[in-house]
């Protein structure tokens, strides 16, 4: 008995010991990229690198602001984001419960159709919805960015199947009071989905601010671009500092790392839900 | 509680709206899809067919189309560029799904204990899930920089050789698989984790008074039971493998060459650098197509080894 307890707690041991060394390998990139980013030019060069600055140079993090209109293409991506994000849920939610509620002719028929979308990769489409967006001269304009993004076959479906497991009986008793369906999806439908809407919502979000094909063929001006396309295009070509770029890079990318850390929960539950079938 | 909050609220809904039979239901099925419906006809139905009608054309965007039949696809066979490209897709993908499969199971079995620091090690390794791609390129590029990276400088105080990493098509598919796997593993993880918590204990419990031991139980309960778990992540990792832009957009381009071009990446060349849509068009059908195909192969393997329960 005492072995057995014995070998268990070595086993954990054991097992900690792996995590915590497979944890620094995921780690360690963006430690280096912080401390990277924090070194002054002279750093840069140093045959065998070190993980600790000569001195710290927080001004890298400023000159990324002059260098480029860094701050622009923050309120680029934030604004482009929370659209896209706001419009799937809300577009997405809305066939979902016609779909999953309402009984109108077609309607499955519809529905298989648009799970077709689920099955044909954005890149066969991409070059006919850049030309759709150049003929309505929608190139460089948050329009062009946003609309055609907005219709999510995937959530239509994620949230359909949540919108079938709710109880029949709310909706009978909102009909019998004569709510009118848009009156139910909002009251009753919206409130009681709030798990499924925040994690599709959430999954929009961590898509969109991290969009980067759409987005580089959409926008051409310096002014329209979001943080994936400045960061991708201005390597090597003005940013020859590392220490700037990787600054650059982190501040694209940690602000939402950081957000996630607070709702980890909410986004592991979607990303769960979305692999359930 | 929730409910009882519930059914005030459907009263007060009935208070608020007039008495009387709900209106047209048919009506409001139409007018509630609609704006997905207009959206997925416009950017997805008009543009699939146009899609469809262009791959057949010659078209530099600015002048008109040329109606060239078959050219297109018939190209596809002689391109040496998209040969390449196709060898360096699959290159990319046959070893990261493999290996990404085992690591991520590897993860989630570890977590998937009462081990204290779960919540923690779990973040760890979900980290990457949440980076932005081109911040990911852009970070790895600088460790494996041939000269001043801190995974040649580390190879070399160990003695060994130091690699030109991502200049050399060779290094840089192993390169990019690497942060492939540092990225995606985690998301993987995830849905194992839940896969994992979906096992009732009490087979677990059942074969424990049989006196199986734990290889025994991992490989008769564990494993077929996680099947369609497994052949879910497999189908979605292999297509998003097929896919990879960024990371190689990112990482191996210099100038306007690239070291290791995809399929999409040249979809993408071809199309918005040498503007030869039509051409470009006809790539991107290749890569549906391949994708098609190894789906469809997915499914048809599926029955020799997919259990489910």
């Amino acid at each position: 008995m005492n072995t057995h307890k014995l070998r268990q707690r070595l086993g954990r041991i054991g097992l900690h010991v792996v995590l915590c060394t497979v944890g620094m390998l995921f780690l360690l990139p963006f430690v280096w990229s912080v401390s990277t980013s924090l070194k002054p030019l002279a750093d840069l060069f140093e045959v065998t690198p070190r993980l600790i600055p000569s001195q710290v140079r927080w001004e890298n993090y400023s000159d990324v602001f002059d260098i480029l209109p860094f701050g622009r293409f923050y309120l680029n991506s934030v604004f482009v984001t929370a659209m896209r994000t706001v419009g799937q849920v809300f577009i997405a939610s809305l066939a979902a419960f016609s779909f999953s509620q309402l009984r109108f002719p077609g309607r499955d028929i519809i529905f298989f159709a648009l799970l077709t979308g689920l099955m044909v990769p954005d890149q066969v489409l991409i070059i006919p919805r850049y030309i759709i967006m150049r003929n309505l001269g929608w190139l460089d304009t948050y329009q062009g960015l946003i609309i055609p993004l907005l219709f999510s076959s995937f959530g239509t479906f994620l949230l359909r199947q949540f919108f079938l497991g709710i109880p029949k009986d709310y909706h009978e008793a909102a009909k019998l009071e004569g709510a009118n369906p848009l009156q139910i999806y909002w009251q009753i439908y919206v409130p009681l989905a709030r798990p499924a809407l925040a994690a599709f919502g959430f999954l929009t979000l961590l898509w969109s601010w991290n969009e980067f094909l759409w987005a580089l063929i959409m926008t051409n001006r310096t002014d329209m671009q979001v943080l994936s396309v400045g960061i991708a295009l201005f390597q090597g070509q003005y940013f020859t500092n590392n220490a700037i770029l990787l600054a650059a890079a982190n501040l694209a990318t940690f602000p939402l790392l950081i957000l996630f850390l607070f709702f980890q929960r909410q986004l592991v539950q979607g990303i769960a839900l979305s692999g359930l079938k | 509680m929730a409910t009882a909050h519930l059914s005030t609220r459907v009263r007060h809904l009935g208070l608020l709206v007039r008495k009387g039979r709900m209106g047209n239901e048919a009506l409001w099925g139409y007018l509630l899809i609609a704006p997905m419906l207009i959206g997925f006809t416009v950017f997805f139905l008009i543009a699939l067919i146009a899609s469809f009608v262009l791959s057949f054309t010659s078209w530099d965007v600015i002048s008109t189309p040329q109606w060239i039949g078959m050219d297109n696809y018939v190209r596809l066979f002689r391109d040496d560029e998209f040969v390449t490209a196709l060898r360096n897709t699959i290159a990319i993908t046959v070893p990261n799904v493999i290996l990404r499969m085992i690591f991520s199971l590897a993860l989630a079995l570890a977590l998937n204990s009462d081990i204290r620091f779960r919540s923690f090690y779990r973040m760890l390794f979900f980290m990457p899930v949440l980076t932005m791609p081109v911040a990911i390129g852009t970070i790895w590029k600088w460790l494996y920089d041939p000269a001043f990276g801190p995974i040649n400088g580390f190879l070399a105080r160990i003695g060994l050789p130091r690699p030109e990493w991502l200049s050399n098509p060779n290094t840089a598919v192993v390169a990019v698989i690497i942060v492939l796997l540092w990225s995606g593993v985690g998301y993987d993880m995830i849905i194992f984790l839940a896969g994992l918590q979906a096992i009732p204990a009490e087979y677990y419990e059942a074969a424990q008074l049989d006196g199986a031991s734990g290889w025994r139980r991992f490989r008769d309960i564990t494993l077929p039971l996680l099947t369609p778990t497994t052949f879910f992540l497999i189908i979605i990792a292999i297509i998003s493998s097929l896919q990879v832009f960024d990371l190689v957009y990112v990482m191996t381009r210099v100038g306007n060459a690239n070291k290791l071009p995809t399929i999409v990446y040249y979809v993408y060349d071809e199309g918005f650098r040498n503007f030869r849509m039509g051409y470009a068009i006809t790539v991107a059908w290749a890569l549906l197509f391949i994708i098609f195909v190894f789906t469809l192969l997915q499914f048809r393997l599926q029955r020799r080894w997919v259990h489910y329960g």
